[in-house]
């Protein structure tokens, strides 16, 4: 996938009902309630958070290029597609940004190191400058290297071994492995910038970028299966147990608890429409959240019965027509997959 | 005490390089030192070594964060373990950690605005100080090139530590910059170790065009007929970008290296040119820092540097292992009007001085607003705490004549109808009367000799992931 359709796939999603940057928030991993929602209600998690250290010029230069090709259409308040853009079909991508959300760098930077490592080693190289300064990935590589006992030629072995079988199953191109194999350092072997790898493949430096997120993604959905215990050490921390964000998360244990939504504002000197954006977050995520304590069946089945009558998600349409219920209800309705519990 | 024998057993080396001897027998007797080494020439083993005799803990004092982070990795990489380096831009959790257990180091880098915090004043004084070494000291002198008044601080907070022995390190400093050293480190009597500045290995031509395309194809020219390793210095991020583009074009490997680029990159252009998979690194002054490599063969300057003591340390970084090198100085008409703006750019203006004497505490949010520059800011709220406006102002009418003398110095370098070498020497108040062959462009330079010692390039491993894997474990 190009960095353009990422771009456009979210753009499809939202088209007429959020603004152009709103795209920019999505794929730079924003944790703010309205970046949350979206991807729940127009089903965008594979693009959240791919690319966490995205250049807002970057991203410009894409809106330029969508335009120049006539997808886009210029307006200052919400995106508007061209029919062409709905016509253009976009591949499938591996992508799966709401799961990793950005960790899968880490994962690479523990991965670079270790590599790395054990290519000085093999060629008899003991001293080298190690290619990630940060300390925190020197300090967990160093313990996970004593642990496995790199040294040994058969553990050596069976860790490439092991990241050649596993790569090979990862549902991506070749090109995108190869991309992200290029990344990786070794004895007197550099990693390749994203220029170079740019110029090397023809495409531009932001493709490259997505597409070793997406060998990234690909890779570990394999790794997952603990079918390769080497490199499945390496997932410590990674992958996010639970889909919550942090902060969603310590609402979630008082709410639990029994408290309500306004005494958890209280609790946590938090403003109330923080919280209502955490419950929001709960309804997407847990098929079980029940939103009976906020609103009775009858007003649960308006918001729905309008927004697909309408073709809408804008919560202000909604309310339009239906101004007994509250913001905070409509989008807690709409967050919610099945119906009324 | 047998110092080679140490430094054997400690790091594997069989002789000290010229000056590291007699600097580190002086620090052991417990003198004051200063010591003047070019760039490569093995400044932190001054320190290194005393630290294995010295009881108590070596504190390093470093400017710059980068700087500071790589030398702690040189340490590192050296099998040094009680390594650590404090600075502001550390996780609240990780300085607290170190503050308790700071006494497990035995090196201990700290960034100027750290020291001055009374917490980390009463830490370190407990502690129990054998050696403060003044990284890059000549930064503490506002004639150097590269002033950093926080580094004065350094000065105010000696008595507090109980004034330990100290000592300073520099690769570039004239008379008057020395001069300062001592006073503001009060240095009592010091031993001081003046390395000579000239380095008969390098040959300086200075090529002059009337325009840029000229120049340009000069280059173009020059990095056919020259191997590397070479550093082009560029001037600005896009040029550096620019020319990387052109060389690559010739099917020559070039890549460019700027401050805009994420820290991953970076580092991979460091080792690519490191590992001989790259020529020509096209660079912006950001380049050189973290760079240990002993054989680049060539360092060109597309753009002007903006001072003699900013040339003379990029082309230090050429010829470490003592062979013939080339340092190529490409001027075209014109060329120092970017000198004039990089230097007025770097200085506060009146109103913003104003402003600040005006606004005291909150002008940082100007400085946020993008009203007020940084690196004004940081140098006016030095001096506003010691200085009525009249005061500063003039301090700051005096910085910008000597940063004007200073791109006069290297307008001059240009126009030399003389010897290179010998106009560089004079800046730096050394005379230098001995001529090496090969000396520079006025004394005649032999080309034929630097076409010959091109360096063996390596192939980069192209194809699929696959092989690439084999290339990286190749078990």
């Amino acid at each position: 996938m190009r960095f353009d359709e990422v771009v456009l796939a979210i753009m499809k999603a939202v088209d007429g009902q959020r603004t152009v940057s709103s795209p920019y928030h999505l794929i730079k991993g924003k944790k703010s309630g309205q970046t949350i929602q979206d991807i729940g209600y127009f089903k965008l998690h594979p693009y959240f958070a791919v690319l966490p250290k995205l250049d807002k010029q970057d991203y410009l230069a894409s809106i330029d290029r969508l335009q120049a090709q006539g997808f886009l259409i210029p307006n200052d308040n919400k995106v508007q597609l061209h029919g062409s853009a709905f016509a253009l079909e976009i591949p499938p991508a591996p992508l799966n940004g709401w799961k990793y959300r950005g960790n899968e760098n880490r994962f690479f930077s523990r991965l670079s190191l270790v590599v790395q490592t054990m290519s000085n080693f093999m060629q008899g190289q003991k001293r080298f400058d190690p290619v990630v300064t940060d300390e925190t990935v020197q300090a967990w590589a160093k313990a996970y290297l004593k642990r496995i006992d790199f040294r040994s030629s058969a553990v050596q072995k069976a860790f490439k071994n092991q990241l050649e079988n596993s790569l090979a199953l990862a549902k991506t191109s070749e090109v995108h492995k190869a991309i992200l194999m290029e990344r990786l350092s070794g004895c007197g072997v550099g990693g390749l910038t994203w220029d170079q790898l740019a110029m090397e493949h023809g495409l531009l430096p932001i493709d490259v970028k997505i597409a070793a997120v997406e060998a990234l993604h690909a890779w570990l959905d394999v790794l997952e299966g603990m079918e390769y215990p080497l490199l499945a050490g390496m997932l410590e921390g990674i992958i996010q147990q639970s889909a919550l964000t942090e902060s969603a998360k310590r609402t979630q244990n008082l709410s639990e608890r029994g408290f309500s939504l306004q005494q958890i504002a209280e609790l946590r000197q938090l403003k109330t429409s923080t919280i209502e954006d955490h419950f929001v977050e709960m309804a997407m995520n847990d098929p079980a959240f029940s939103s009976a304590p906020f609103m009775d069946e009858q007003l649960f089945q308006s918001i729905h019965h309008i927004s697909k009558e309408l073709k809408t998600m804008r919560l202000r349409d909604i309310k339009e027509r239906l101004p007994e219920a509250s913001y905070f209800q409509i989008r807690l309705a709409l967050a919610m997959r099945g119906g009324f519990t | 005490m047998n110092l080679e024998k140490l430094l054997y057993d400690t790091y594997g080396y069989t002789e000290f390089r010229p000056g590291q001897k007699q600097v580190i027998e002086q620090v052991l007797a417990g003198r004051d030192v200063l010591a003047l080494l070019p760039t490569g020439m093995g400044k932190s083993l001054c320190y290194q070594l005393p630290g294995k005799i010295l009881p108590g803990a070596i504190v390093i004092v470093s400017p710059l964060l980068s700087l500071m982070q790589d030398q702690v990795a040189q340490l590192k990489k050296m099998g040094e373990k009680s390594v650590i380096a404090i600075n502001s831009f550390m996780k609240p959790e990780d300085r607290e950690r170190v503050w308790n257990t700071l006494g497990t180091y035995k090196f201990i880098f700290i960034a100027p605005e750290m020291l001055v915090q009374p917490y980390a004043l009463g830490k370190l004084k407990a502690l129990g100080i054998s050696l403060l070494v003044a990284d890059e000291a000549h930064c503490i002198s506002q004639w150097g090139f590269d002033f950093r008044p926080d580094y004065l601080r350094i000065a105010e907070v000696l008595p507090k530590l109980g004034n330990p022995q100290t000592l300073a390190l520099t690769a570039t400093a004239t008379d008057k910059v020395t001069d300062e050293i001592k006073r503001y480190l009060k240095l009592v009597d010091p031993f001081v170790y003046s390395h000579p500045m000239d380095r008969k290995n390098i040959s300086y031509d200075i090529r002059k065009f009337d325009n840029d395309s000229d120049k340009l194809e000069e280059l173009l020219n020059v990095v056919t007929t020259y191997g590397g390793p070479g550093i082009i210095y560029a001037g600005t991020r896009r040029k550096s970008q620019e020319l990387a583009e052109r060389i690559l074009a010739l099917g020559i490997r070039a890549a460019f290296y700027h401050g805009g680029m994420e820290q991953q990159d970076r580092i991979f252009v460091q080792q690519q040119f490191a590992h001989k998979e790259l020529e020509w690194v096209c660079a912006t002054n950001a380049f050189g820092m973290g760079v240990h490599i002993p054989d680049i063969r060539h360092v060109i300057h597309f753009q002007l540097p903006s001072s003699i003591e900013g040339y003379v340390q990029e082309v230090g970084r050429a010829g470490r292992d003592s062979l013939p090198s080339l340092a190529t100085l490409l001027y075209a008409v014109g060329d120092e009007r970017l000198v004039e703006s990089l230097i007025m750019d770097d200085l506060p203006e009146k109103h913003e001085i104003e402003l600040i004497y005006e606004r005291g505490e909150e002008a940082k949010q100007l400085v946020e607003q993008g009203m007020i520059r940084e690196t004004a800011y940081r140098i006016i709220s030095y001096w506003r705490e010691r200085l009525p406006l009249e005061g500063t102002l003039n301090q700051i009418e005096q910085l910008k004549k000597e940063k004007q003398r200073q791109a006069d110095s290297i307008r001059r370098l240009v126009h030399t109808s003389g010897c290179i070498r010998q106009h560089i020497s004079r800046s730096f108040d050394q005379e230098n009367l001995e001529i090496p062959p090969n000396c520079c462009s006025f004394h005649g330079i032999d080309y034929s000799l630097f076409k010959d010692l091109q360096s063996e390039l390596k192939a980069s491993p192209k194809g699929s992931w696959k092989e690439r894997l084999e290339v990286l474990l190749p078990i």
